[in-house]
């Protein structure tokens, strides 16, 4: 076999990976749109769904609940996780390697321990389940996501410009504003929109710490119980669309793949 | 890089950090540690010391049983996860010039749609009046519906799969990426074919994203209940089932804390000795 045709075997198992990937993210769309819940001999197409979607007042309010715990969220995460970037950054301390592995915990461990062993401990605290309970966990597993994010740029970035500033005489105050900020100003917007998209479609940890104040993926996940009715593609339809806008937004600022692209041309 | 000014400010920095983690991470699983040595007494639990929990589940059969089926599923799914991803990401690396940019992203996407909407996904495709099922009545191939789809281990491997996809293709597309590629050229110089050089020099060089990949889609399988619940029916009890039923109707809080436990130790050891190949991060949370 020539080395052509072996590069075009491995393109066609590329391109049904492909497939395999984005095939059910169509039918959810199809499906949305279908006047009859099957998909062979679709005989129309209806925006009715959609309409009823708007109509169903507790499905609106979870979805408010999902924006302002993701704002929320991300907003303790960005101070949070931008402080202990540049704490692990710039000192030396014993123990760097546990300080690492603590904050990642939340992110890599499964999330049915983040929220049981939460849900427990507010349990034992006599805490009622509420908003905040579900902020508490989101915190937790988007504070990693904002921290690794800028950790990388600093990285990146290396101490001599902030040392220069500081020679010139700026304060670190000015530093911070003048000089820090606005180099890692794509990738701390780059990690908000990663860590809102993360908290945005959470369900396994939340579905421990959520009472009667129901975000949208608990909702939704409430709703399947019934079997998948058309409001459901309708709905995951939508948030389908908003994920594909947010990872959109998200690849303009986070530079990862364009540097791995920039590394390879100079190779070349 | 050390810190040369104000370091008293630098170490106030890390304080909110570690005491958020301490107190909505550590503490709460330490505590999940301790009550999974206490007992139910009635409805309450009761901070009496026992083993019993863990006797309970290290004698009956029924429980190793179900983590040893998880855990072979979960073996599974993230080998079937690496046979998707790992082509993908080499023929991303190696093959494409044109338009790689864009495959990238395409790749990575399905990792950013919600994790509710790819099971609603499949529980339609599969559904007995699914899509696979549709299309094949309709194309008089079949007359009753194929009800091996949906509602066991079939479909939990197939869902789980497909959201570990993105997992193992990120770390391993970077390992890849990382491969000089005048190695690559010497292996070819040195008369390596193109299989040669893969396993030699190309598979070697990319373990340790290989190894990152499939900890995590092991882990991510490992632990869920939602998939399970969703696509598993009867026969497909997971693990992550066993344990989110001891906090919900079987309340039995101290045993699913033990059981939750098991799985911590399960994970940590596999992280743990992952550490030494690849990072723990994959190449995820880097930008």
């Amino acid at each position: 076999m020539s080395r052509r045709n072996r590069g075009i075997g491995l393109k066609a198992y590329g391109f049904l990976v492909y497939f395999f990937l984005y095939f059910p993210l169509i039918v959810v769309l199809l499906f949305s749109f279908s006047p009859t819940k099957t998909i062979v001999g679709i005989s129309g197409f209806t925006l009715k769904w959609y309409q009823e979607l708007f109509r169903d007042q507790n499905l609106l309010a979870a979805f408010l609940h999902t924006i302002s715990i993701g704002a929320a969220a991300v907003g303790i995460a960005v101070v949070l996780g931008m402080a202990g970037a540049f704490f692990v950054s710039r000192v030396h301390f014993p123990g760097k390697s546990v300080f690492r592995t603590l904050v990642l915990l939340p992110y890599i461990l499964p999330g049915i321990l983040m929220g049981i062993s939460l849900l427990v401990v507010i349990k034992a605290l006599n805490i009622p389940l509420s908003p905040l309970t579900v902020l508490l966990g989101h915190v937790s597993f988007t504070v990693p996501v904002v921290m690794f994010q800028i950790m990388s740029r600093i990285a990146r970035m290396g101490p001599n410009y902030q040392s220069a500033a500081m020679d010139l005489g700026a304060n670190p105050v000015q530093t911070f504003w003048y000089v820090t900020l606005p180099m890692i100003r794509t990738a701390l917007i780059g990690a908000s929109l990663l860590a809102f998209t993360v908290s945005f479609d959470e369900i396994v940890i939340s579905y421990f710490l959520t009472g009667t104040w129901m975000t949208l993926p608990v909702y939704i996940y409430g709703m399947m119980r019934y079997g998948l009715s058309p409001k459901v593609y309708a709905i995951s339809a939508i948030i389908l669309c908003l994920s594909l806008a947010l990872v959109m937004l998200m690849s303009r600022y986070t530079g990862r793949s364009a540097d791995v692209y920039r590394v390879r041309s100079r190779q070349d | 890089m050390g810190e040369r000014f104000s370091a008293p400010r630098a170490l106030l920095r890390g304080i909110p950090i570690t005491v958020w983690m301490l107190c909505l991470v550590a503490v709460p699983l330490g505590y999940t540690f301790l009550i999974s040595f206490f007992q139910v007494e009635g409805l309450q639990i009761a901070a009496k010391f026992t083993l019993k929990n863990y006797r309970l589940f290290f004698t009956d059969p029924m429980y190793s049983g179900i983590l040893l089926k998880s855990m072979l599923l979960a073996l599974a799914i993230a080998l079937l996860a690496i046979l998707a991803g790992y082509p993908l990401a080499y023929m991303l690396s190696f093959r494409v010039r044109r338009g790689k940019q864009a495959l990238f992203m395409l790749s990575i996407i399905p990792l950013w749609v919600s994790y509710l909407v790819r099971i609603i996904a499949w529980r339609t495709i599969l559904g007995n009046k699914g899509v696979i099922n549709s299309a094949l009545t309709s194309l008089g191939l079949i007359q009753e519906p194929l009800s091996f789809l949906l509602y066991n281990r079939f479909a939990i491997a197939v869902t789980l799969t497909y959201i570990c996809i993105p997992f193992v293709f990120i770390p391993v597309y970077t390992s890849l990426e990382k491969i000089p590629r005048n190695i690559m050229e010497a292996s070819s110089d040195l008369g390596a074919g193109e299989l040669r050089t893969f396993f030699n020099v190309v598979l070697p060089l990319s373990l340790p994203g290989l190894v990152t990949g499939f900890i995590f889609a092991f882990i991510i399988a490992l632990g869920d209940y939602i998939i399970p619940q969703q696509l598993g029916g009867t026969q497909g009890i997971m693990f992550g089932n066993l344990i989110w039923s001891q906090f919900g109707f079987a309340f039995n809080w101290p045993f699913g804390a033990a059981l939750s436990f098991i799985l911590l130790a399960i994970s940590v050891t596999i992280l743990g000795l992952t550490s030494r190949f690849g990072s723990t991060e994959g190449g995820f949370l880097s930008e």
